[in-house]
């Protein structure tokens, strides 16, 4: 038994499973989110949702699931068959890495690296790889249009990103994102998104962005084209892209919370629930998932050339001018 | 791949936004760039119908828009030629399947026309009734559509459900939700059941209070919504007027043109409504438009409910009608504009030829002149700005 439990906490090992429960509840977290997607939606279209399979439909995305793994996977003839398959592995093993440096609670992070910013806006990044290969490999027009979308826009979002990420940063004076959660203290006036609020209104746009949800779907762009980069894939191909994309919404989410709104830290001080903090930071990620589905299902989609504008012309700026301001205030405040 | 004379006339043709946005012939022979050649349709989720877009793509921009019809061609102008009369009624519903009530109604004025039939005065309010009911029917899950297209799902769910309950109170009257075979020559095929006009009254006063709510507050001031509409689809009134449109598409460049007014027809003299313009010219003033009318339909429903006379709602009729030797005209104000029908009559008990004038054929031409200079996602609302039906193109 005590060599079980040294083994267990030999770095690797201790690695490898906290990885794999991490894994564990990102595919999960991505059923749950379809469901509470379709609940959010027909709530706001005036519509039941799902809730045929399992009590209130519960159960609707094991259903969901099942169905898909029991699917063929069709590629088109022309297809370039590795890049086709490769694309969603590449698009899903980021979204899932990324949630390794995530501070659940203070003690439950995988690792608590002391570059996790810059471990995040690395990783995020090759996300876009995957989408081009998607796009390349399919072999068809719309595709090739959704994949030089996602691309483009992925790319030019990533800059307002990292920008808006630099005032914490700066603030906090650590990369590690449990130093950042830990310097905000235990009362939400506290917490960054307040001196921060240009940066963090920026960083949940961009996020938007990134994770490619309206107002920003254009890869997908269902209108005109159809789905984008994903119109080929079918069976556990699509579902892994699917998951994929909830993964990083919840990813985006996550982030927004560990950097701007207190991570773990309760919402007042006397809210603090000791080892079960966790549970605040549950409560803040899904308010803010909540939002992006509110959002999804309510705007219109922009176009290519407007979004590049808000990118480069409103957000880059933007973020560029609290950079100054935050280093400037933290010059003339003292003790900060 | 268009051949190169075919391409300087594409390019000298193209609208107003495209100037700066293609590249340049000397800039494309330098970089080698191509065009893609790119099939929107006919099975693709988004397009209205089945419609079959050519398209050819500079990237994003498009150069050249051909529009394919025919998909869903059941000829019903031959089919016509073979029935009764009376019995083309029902085949007119499977035109516009947005608009039946007016297509039934056109088809009902021409054949009218032939004959010497007096409509009794009941007759003619319940038919303008019924037109309005279904112009908003019509109208409102347009807008919808447009939302739609430009990537919001929320509205037309809000839409279709404004729609289903017209359609419950037209299955009340006519006994069907979609193809009604309800305005007959001569009048209409059944008076309203005794308390249908209230329940019409109460739907209506309903959604005069809820319209503003659900269909102008979320949509009208987004900012999205204006970038993506605004100046989009933009035309000249001479360049409507050139193509023939009619409807909401020809209003929105601020010809003043409606057949109740201009050219009336049934009772439309004696009721009081306003003909909606707007000088814009796009597809958010063919919104305007749309949402204004909406409001003209309720004024017009409310008034003939008021004034609604009592009586027969039968005309006169021949057990078997053969209409004199000529040409009988019927053109009447359908959602999508000016729908008018042909007959010519040789004396015998079926017509010798009928011809539709379908407002979302006519109005289809739009998308080849407008649509190149424009980007990809700017073809959705341009076909929402037309918003044409797939069983009226194609009859």
């Amino acid at each position: 038994m005590q060599t079980v439990l040294n083994l267990l906490e030999a770095e690797p090992i201790r690695l490898f499973l906290s990885f794999g429960v991490v894994l564990f509840l990102v595919l999960n977290l991505a059923a749950i989110l379809t469901m509470a997607e379709r609940k959010a939606s027909a709530y706001i279209h005036l519509r039941y949702g799902p809730n045929r399979v399992g009590p209130r439909g519960l159960l609707q995305p094991a259903a969901d699931v099942f169905k898909l793994f029991t699917k063929e996977n069709v590629s088109p003839g022309r297809s370039d068959l590795w890049i086709f398959l490769g694309a969603p592995i590449a698009m899903f093993l980021p979204a899932a890495l990324v949630w390794m440096v995530v501070p659940f609670s203070p003690d439950s992070v995988v690792v608590n690296l002391n570059v996790g910013i810059l471990f995040f806006v690395a990783i995020t990044s090759i996300g876009a790889l995957g989408v081009v290969m998607a796009g390349y490999g399919s072999r068809s027009t719309f595709s090739l249009l959704g994949a030089l979308r996602g691309a483009a826009q992925m790319i030019s979002y990533e800059v307002p990103l990292i920008l808006s990420l630099l005032g914490v940063v700066m603030l906090t004076g650590s990369l590690s994102l449990v130093d950042v959660v830990n310097a905000q203290g235990d009362a939400f006036w506290t917490w960054y998104f307040l001196p921060q609020l240009p940066m963090f209104l920026t960083f949940y746009i961009a996020g938007l962005a990134e994770v490619k949800r309206v107002p920003f779907d254009l890869p997908e762009g269902e209108s005109e084209i159809v789905g984008g980069f994903m119109v080929e894939y079918s069976g556990m191909t699509w579902a892994l892209i699917q998951a994929a994309e909830f993964a990083s919404m919840g990813l985006m989410s996550a982030v927004s919370v560990t950097l701007f709104l207190g991570g773990w830290q309760p919402p007042l001080p006397f809210l603090d629930l000791g080892p079960f903090n966790w549970v605040w930071f549950g409560l803040k990620t899904s308010l803010i998932m909540f939002t992006f589905q509110w959002i999804r299902w309510s705007l219109p989609r922009l176009r290519m050339d407007q979004l590049m504008d808000l990118g480069w012309k409103v957000l880059v700026p933007i973020t560029l001018v609290w950079l100054f301001v935050t280093a400037g205030a933290m010059l003339v405040i003292p003790g900060n | 791949m268009l051949s190169e004379e075919r391409r300087v006339d594409q390019q000298s043709a193209l609208t107003e936004p495209a100037a700066g946005r293609l590249a340049t012939p000397d800039v494309r022979d330098e970089f080698g760039l191509e065009t893609i050649d790119m099939n929107m349709g006919p099975q693709h989720p988004a397009m209205h119908g089945l419609l079959r877009l050519i398209l050819e793509l500079d990237g994003e921009t498009v150069v050249r828009c051909d529009p394919v019809m025919g998909y869903l061609h059941r000829c019903q102008e031959k089919i016509a030629e073979n029935r009764m009369y009376p019995a083309v009624i029902p085949m007119t519903d499977r035109l516009d399947y947005f608009a039946n009530m007016h297509n039934e109604h056109g088809y009902v004025l021409a054949v009218e026309d032939l004959l010497d039939v007096e409509v009794p005065p009941r007759a003619e309010y319940i038919r303008v009734l019924m037109c309005e009911l279904m112009r908003l029917a019509s109208h409102i899950p347009s807008i919808g559509f447009l939302m739609l297209e430009l990537g919001a799902f929320t509205p037309i769910l809000y839409a279709f459900r404004e729609r289903e309950r017209i359609q419950s109170i037209f299955e009340a009257v006519t006994g069907a939700r979609m193809m009604f075979h309800y305005i007959r020559i001569g009048g209409v095929k059944a008076d309203l059941p005794p308390e249908i006009p209230q329940q019409i009254w109460d739907y209506i006063e309903g959604l005069e209070a809820r319209f503003h709510n659900d269909f102008v507050d979320l949509i009208q001031g987004n900012e999205i919504f204006i970038s993506r509409t605004r100046g989009v689809g933009k035309m000249t009134p001479e360049k409507a007027l050139d193509m023939g449109l009619t409807g909401p598409p020809l209003r929105c460049t601020g010809v003043d043109f409606d057949l109740r007014r201009d050219y009336p027809y049934s009772i439309y003299p004696e009721l009081e409504f306003d003909v909606i313009t707007d000088t814009a010219g796009d597809v958010e003033a063919s919104y305007r438009i749309r949402i204004a009318e909406c409001l003209q339909s309720i004024r017009l429903i409310k008034q003939c409910l008021e004034k609604m006379p009592e009586g027969a709602v039968m005309g006169d009729l021949g057990r078997r009608l053969r209409p004199k030797e000529g040409d009988g005209f019927g053109r009447v104000e359908s959602p999508r504009g000016e729908f008018a029908v042909h007959i010519v009559s040789d004396g015998s008990d079926t017509p010798y030829r009928v011809h539709y004038r379908d407002p979302s054929f006519c109005n289809m031409q739009l998308l080849q002149e407008v649509v190149p200079g424009h980007y990809l996602p700017d073809i959705m609302p341009i076909m929402g700005l037309v918003d044409p039906v797939s069983g009226g193109w194609d009859k």
